[in-house]
């Protein structure tokens, strides 16, 4: 058997991308079959029953819950601010008057005089489902959500934190070797989705906060460095919640790694263009894997370009180009030079199916079957 | 319709003459793989001859199960000479010379298994007897939601909207207990309109197992929105549970509803000679068969990519739990994380660069597929997968307990010892069988490895019998317990289990340097003697196959299994691996200097011939 | 045998006394009373409550410290008038050796009235009882109360230690020191109680016990009670609390309705759930046990003082099936309800459970430091039953003579 079927990431420079967007919850969907839509475009939107605070203004102003609704400020249906007076207590002949300024931001919903407890509702949150997407409704599910289909230039990164954003591609870097770094982070970047080719640094990700990058998408990242910008230790990897003020992606892995050229090549002749990415990432059943999409203008949409087919995985053979995802050999790119059949011993006293590995440099490496990913050049 | 599961059987082993079955195909579809393997009968006796395996090809593009199961089979064929699959692609049956088998059995967790969500009233109660249920039958419990939960009804509803189980089991109250709770519990499950995994063509299935007297008015809560199956209480009184009835409508709606709506899965229910089980399921029901028929206590565990399943057999009382998120690829960053790397780290006896490590770490959960190359890798791996099953068993003993509101019956002498209910009913003391299966243990390059693993994890105590699963062969051999016990148990005796050997380990805190037990070993060949100090380890050899007479006598308050300080003689298995003498300190404790813990992992990895060049 | 040796060693006793008679016969008869003490000195005593004053005199001549002499000690007499009738309050005994006789003698005379004058007189008392002239002060003298008591410093010691603790143990609970309290299965069990009545459909019922709200053992019911309704409304179960006292119930009541509050669910509280039933401690169980005949509550809570009905209560609840946990710091009680009861909290557990309850740092310091009270109380004890056993001298002059 001298094929072998290996995983990679789809990157693929034009391709007919449909997703579903839906609610949670069921709600209102906002659009119609055929309608174009633009990434930020609210297409579907519902309500969330706001939380709910109590306030037992009885004990809080120490008075008879029976004198509550006559020491509140404030009627049933009326709506308070943070920080202004709720309740006054009548005090002794007028002197020593308690008052309570109120803790949240609501609709008073009831007065107990029982309890003396009045429940404040906060603001219906609302859910909106943005279109990610610039392109086209191809179908609409009730009261939940819609599918939207539209030509892309489509990447997928290995991993990611944040979720959605959008902004215009601008690469950063000058290679797809070179890590990224603080100083090449500029004003100018604000808003914008930033490419880099190795590894991202710790400092660099804080400026790029600070600077109001959208996004920062690079070959690698520190387990370290992503530690301390999350501000705990990742132990299941289903990402996309997280609340950092960016969305992070990195194509390739964690550590020193070069992004794959032709990611890098892919993106940099996309720069300029409007894209989206969200970084939520799940490994497991039903993989999901943090996403770049770049909307090609159906004016240049090539109608005879030919759909990337291999790009969901590959045959392995002797010449196809490899990259080893283990370590010793963490990282390192090369050419599949021999498959040899019979199992080998490997140091760690495993017996496992092999292949060689002729390294740009000329080395010859022998690494598992399992450790190897291929890449398209 | 728990008769129908019964009867659905009944008639399978109508119709097949125990006697006239010599060929066995049995499949088991996981998530990634497809595993067939064949069992013949030969000289009289039911031996596994060949195995095979292919892709599982429920996900796209394929979206047939079929595909990978034919694929598989084939390649069992090929490797038995026989043909398995006519032109039409179906399984030829009955065997016939070298063409067909007799019988074709399957079990399933591919697409992530059996995903359920479980609803009870009080959660240490009968939403935990649901729990059980559910566990039992092999599915993954991926919420259990109940009216002390601590959370609002929005944040419930919310919960089970987010949620996509195939299967709802909604349990709570006693019989003429409690109403209000449950169908309260059915009030907020009802407007969640939660929506099957595969697709929306079919109605969600919900079991109802709980207090019969608001059968009705559970029923009038949902309508017809959901499909809705009313069995026996899993906990008719507090005092006990009635597992079987809501176990059986679990597999009974699997077929029907799950099973028959995934990719292919039609096709594959109407080859099946008996009802398809979920994996787990069939795993845990050989384990217990085995257990009652030698009346022993036995501890089964597999360890996979994403999740640990625990398997327990005490007194004749089975358990399983499932940990999500304790397994050696998808999941291994979760163990790191949860157990700490400094605790992964004392299981190595090297220095290692803990910010490379991380990244290791981290590249193994994205790429999950990979394998150790290096020594370093393996010993690292190796040593993560003794915190996942640590505390997987951790998780599993909190689990497996006695019922909770109990009514206890006192005497005036329990004043100063009232225990609550609800105590572990896991004990290491009385554990005779401790079963290894999953990648990691299993596919160890040496089996002391996987030896040494087990007994660091799971620290047995007295006399413990170690073996491994040699080719992960329980769930297929579960599945035909259900139809050939007979065949089952053959095969599992001869060629599932290979035999690691036997533990023998002192319970209580030995002292570093001073005896802690003296040994007598006689057998064919065989007749030592000696004494071990605290911390040692002792390998004798003892293969697979042999037994020997061992008699132990611990000193002071240390226990082997008759009580501190009495000694005790028992016969032991042999195996690849061999006898192990294990002195050290249970509960098992590591020096939490590094270097200090490093030299005691290093003696300890030198005596069992761990790493050998 | 036996017999015969006892009354041989009898008789030797008898021989003896009688030796002594009559040599204290003989002394006696030979007897004059002894020469007055001198230069009497009175003063308030420093630092006390205001009962004692302090009298300093020179030596009687006759007070030489010889062990042979019909002089036998001082009386140290006091009356409020200067002629009045003087009542002895002190006895002090001769000199035991030459040193100590060519000392003053220095002695605290207790007992008296704080702010009323005393007038003191000293006398010297001879072999029979004989009285020398008395010597007196002039004026009399009024014991003053000071600000401090240094006789209580025993008191300031141990109330600076065992406060201290407590201090030191609740400041590093809060700095997450680990405050370990021992399983107390009885509360671990609560949850469990009330998970049964939840699954069952049926009640809790709650006792407080028999007494009013000033026992303590009440207050620490109620304080556990709060807890239980917590959960019962965590559990939407319902809970029956019938009480032997109007104050009980009001208690009672404010706490259940706290406690449905703090979960969240102040709707669920039922204020007709609480009530009084009568004083009469027989008409209350009466009551009681009837109602958990008819309505069979699953769980059963008896947390406070109980008497005779203890073994009633808890019977009748196990013949109904009910989980039962009970707390009393009645010793006989205990056992009735370790027999009849799932869980029983004895004594100290009691009161310890709202601090194991809450697992708030100011109460679990704060039971650490009085464990530590505990702790100095029996070494303490200890040191005294070792002291007194070995050397009972030591003991009564580290405690008599010292301030301690």
């Amino acid at each position: 058997m001298a094929v072998a079927y290996t995983p990679g990431l789809k990157v693929s420079p034009q391709t007919q991308l449909r997703i579903r967007r839906s609610l949670p919850i069921s709600g209102e969907v906002k659009v119609s079959i055929g309608q174009k839509v633009q990434p930020q475009q609210v297409v579907a939107e519902t309500l969330l029953p706001g939380n709910v605070y109590p306030l037992n203004i009885s004990k809080m102003l120490s008075i008879p819950p029976a004198e509550v609704p006559g020491a509140l400020l404030k009627k049933q249906g009326d709506y308070v601010k943070v920080g202004e007076t709720l309740a006054r207590s009548k005090g002794i002949f007028g002197f020593f008057k308690n008052e309570l300024a109120s803790k949240y931001e609501g609709q008073i919903e009831s007065i107990s005089k029982i309890t003396g407890q009045v429940i404040l509702r906060g603001e219906p949150l609302p859910v909106q489902v943005k279109a990610f997407l610039n392109g086209t409704i191809v179908e609409v599910i009730p009261n939940e959500g819609v599918v939207i289909e539209a030509e892309t230039t489509f990447i997928q990164g290995i991993f990611g934190v944040g979720g959605e954003t959008y902004g215009q591609i601008k690469v950063a870097t000058k290679s797809a070797e070179e890590a990224l770094t603080p100083d090449l982070l500029e004003e100018s970047m604000r808003g914008k989705i930033v490419i880099g080719g190795g590894r991202m640094t710790y400092e660099a990700v804080y400026k790029a906060i600070d600077l109001g990058i959208a996004a920062l998408v690079c070959g690698g990242i520190d387990d370290q460095d992503l530690k301390a910008i999350l501000g705990y230790d990742l132990g299941v990897a289903v990402t996309g919640s997280e609340k950092i003020g960016i969305t992070l992606i990195i194509t390739e892995g964690f550590g020193d790694i070069t992004m794959a050229r032709r990611t890098y090549d892919l993106l940099k002749s996309r720069e300029g263009a409007d894209a989206a990415v969200n970084g939520a990432t799940q490994i497991r059943a039903g993989v999901m894997r943090p996403e770049i999409v770049v909307p090609i203008d159906p004016k240049h949409v090539s109608k005879n370009a030919i759909e990337d087919t291999s790009a969901g995985g590959g045959v392995m053979e002797v010449g196809v180009s490899v990259r080893v995802i283990r370590d010793p050999y963490f990282g390192i790119l090369g050419k599949v030079k021999a498959l040899p059949h019979e199992p080998v011993v490997l140091e760690s006293g495993s017996h496992a199916r092999i292949l060689q590995v002729e390294t740009l440099d000329g080395k010859v490496l022998t690494v598992p079957r399992a450790n190897v990913e291929l890449i398209t050049r | 319709m728990s008769h129908n599961q019964s009867s659905h059987s009944h008639i399978t082993h109508k119709a097949l003459d125990l006697d006239k079955i010599n060929v066995i195909l049995a499949t088991d579809c996981g998530s990634t793989t497809t595993k067939a393997i064949l069992i013949e009968k030969i000289d009289g006796h039911y031996r596994q001859t060949h195995r095979g395996e292919a892709p599982t090809t429920v996900e796209k593009p394929v979206a047939d199960v079929t595909v990978g199961v034919t694929n598989a089979v084939t390649e069992v064929g090929e490797l038995a000479g026989r043909k398995f699959v006519d032109d039409n692609g179906e399984i030829i049956r009955p065997a016939n010379g070298n063409v067909g088998c007799d019988i074709y059995i399957s079990t399933s967790s591919a697409g992530g298994g059996l995903q359920m969500l479980v609803a009870g009233v009080v959660k240490e109660m009968s939403a935990a007897s649901a729990t059980r249920a559910a566990l039992g039958a092999g599915a993954i419990v991926m919420e259990t939601l109940s009216s002390n939960d601590k959370r609002k009804p929005y944040e419930q509803i919310q919960r089970i909207r987010e949620l996509r189980p195939d299967m709802i089991l909604l349990a709570g109250g006693t019989d003429g207990g409690t109403k209000k709770h449950v169908v309260g519990l059915a009030e907020i499950i009802a407007p969640a309109k939660p929506l099957p995994r595969f697709g929306s063509e079919y109605r969600m299935p919900v079991i109802y197992a709980g207090n019969k007297e608001a059968a009705e008015l559970v029923q009038d809560v949902f309508k017809d929105e959901v499909e809705l199956k009313i069995v026996e209480n899993v906990r008719p009184v507090m005092e006990s549970e009635y597992l079987s009835p809501a176990r059986d409508s679990i597999h009974d709606l699997f077929l029907e509803h799950v099973m028959a709506h995934a990719p292919g899965y039609d096709k594959l229910i109407s080859w099946a000679d008996a009802p398809i089980m979920p994996t787990p399921g069939a795993v845990g029901d050989i384990l217990k068969m085995i257990a009652d028929r030698d009346q022993i206590n036995a501890v089964g565990v597999d360890i996979g990519g994403a999740t640990t399943d625990v398997f327990s057999v005490f007194d004749g009382v089975f358990n399983r739990t499932v940990s999500a998120n304790l397994g050696m690829s998808y999941s291994i960053s979760n163990v790191c994380t949860e157990a700490t790397m400094a605790k992964v780290l004392r299981w190595v006896h090297f220095d290692m660069d803990e910010r490379e490590l991380r990244n290791r770490v981290k590249n193994k959960m994205i790429r999950p597929t990979t394998i150790p190359q290096t020594r370093e890798a393996l010993v690292f791996e190796q040593a993560v997968s003794r915190e996942a099953l640590r505390l997987a068993y951790q998780q599993h003993k909190e689990f497996a307990t006695t019922l909770k509101g109990v009514q206890q019956q006192r005497t005036v002498g329990d004043v100063f010892s009232q225990q609550t209910g609800g105590n572990t009913i896991v004990n290491n003391m009385t554990l005779n069988l401790l079963v290894a299966s999953g990648g990691v243990l299993s596919h160890a390059p040496n089996m002391n490895q996987t030896s040494m693993m087990l007994i660091d994890a799971f620290e047995p105590e007295g006399f413990t019998t170690l073996a491994k699963d040699s080719i992960f062969m329980m769930p297929h051999l579960g599945v035909l317990a259900s139809v050939h016990p007979q065949a089952a148990l053959e095969v599992f005796e001869k060629d599932c289990l290979i035999y690691l050997g036997t533990c023998v380990a002192v319970k209580g805190l030995t002292k570093l340097g001073e005896v802690a037990m003296r040994y007598t070993v006689r057998g064919k060949g065989l007749d030592l003697n000696g004494s071990m100090n605290g911390g040692e380890l002792k390998l004798i050899p003892l293969w697979e196959g042999e037994t020997a007479t061992v008699l132990v006598e611990p000193t002071g308050r240390l226990d082997v299994g008759a009580g501190p300080g009495r000694p005790l003689e028992k016969e032991v298995r042999g195996g690849t691996t061999g006898l192990i003498f294990d002195a050290r300190s249970r509960p098992l404790l590591l020096p939490d200097d590094r270097l200090q813990g490093q030299k005691m992992i290093k003696q300890w990895v030198e005596t069992m011939e761990l790493y050998p060049n | 045998m036996k017999q015969t040796m006892k009354t041989l060693v009898g008789s030797r006793w008898t021989w003896m006394m009688l030796c002594v008679v009559m040599a204290w016969n003989a002394v006696t008869v030979s007897a004059a009373p002894p020469a007055p003490p001198s230069d009497i000195q009175v003063k308030d005593y420093p630092l006390d409550d205001g009962t004692a004053v302090k009298v300093i005199f020179k030596r009687s001549p006759d007070d030489t410290g010889a062990e042979e002499t019909n002089f036998t000690g001082y009386s140290i007499r006091t009356s409020s008038e200067v002629n009045g009738f003087f009542k002895e309050a002190l006895e002090v005994k001769k000199a035991a050796d030459a040193t100590e006789a060519a000392e003053v003698v220095d002695a605290r005379v207790t007992g008296l009235k704080e702010g009323e004058p005393v007038f003191v007189r000293v006398y010297a008392v001879g072999a029979d009882d004989e009285t020398s002239t008395p010597i007196q002060t002039a004026e009399s003298i009024t014991p003053v109360m000071a600000w401090f008591d240094f006789h209580q410093i025993r008191l300031l010691i141990l109330v600076i230690v065992i406060c201290s603790a407590v201090i030191l143990f609740i400041e590093l609970a809060r700095r997450g020191y680990p405050m370990t309290v021992r399983k107390v299965a009885g509360l671990e069990a609560i949850d469990e109680a009330v998970g049964r009545a939840t699954e069952m459909g049926k009640k809790n019922l709650f006792i407080p016990g028999v007494q009013d709200i000033n026992d303590i053992q009440t207050v620490a019911g109620i304080n556990i009670l709060a807890r239980i309704s917590r959960t019962v409304a965590d559990f939407d179960s319902e809970i029956e609390v019938p009480t032997c006292r109007s104050l009980v119930m009001t208690a009672a009541s404010e706490t259940i309705e706290g406690a449905f509050l703090a979960a969240g669910r102040p709707d669920a509280f039922d204020p007709k759930s609480i009530y009084y039933v009568t004083d009469e401690q027989f008409g209350y169980v009466a009551y009681v046990t009837g109602w958990m005949v008819r309505e069979k509550p699953a769980a059963c809570f008896y947390f406070g003082a109980f008497f005779a009905e203890s073994l009633i209560l808890a019977e009748t609840g196990n013949s109904v099936g009910a989980i039962q946990i009970a707390g009393t710091a009645q010793p006989s009680q205990l056992p009735f309800f370790v027999a009849a009861c799932d869980y029983t909290l004895i004594g100290e557990e009691m009161f310890a459970a709202s601090a194991y309850l809450s697992g708030a740092p100011e109460e679990l310091g704060s039971l650490k430091g009085q464990d530590m009270g505990k702790v100095v109380a029996a070494a303490c004890i200890l040191f005294g039953c070792f002291l007194a056993f070995i050397s009972p001298d030591l003991m009564k002059l580290i405690f008599e003579e010292t301030a301690l």
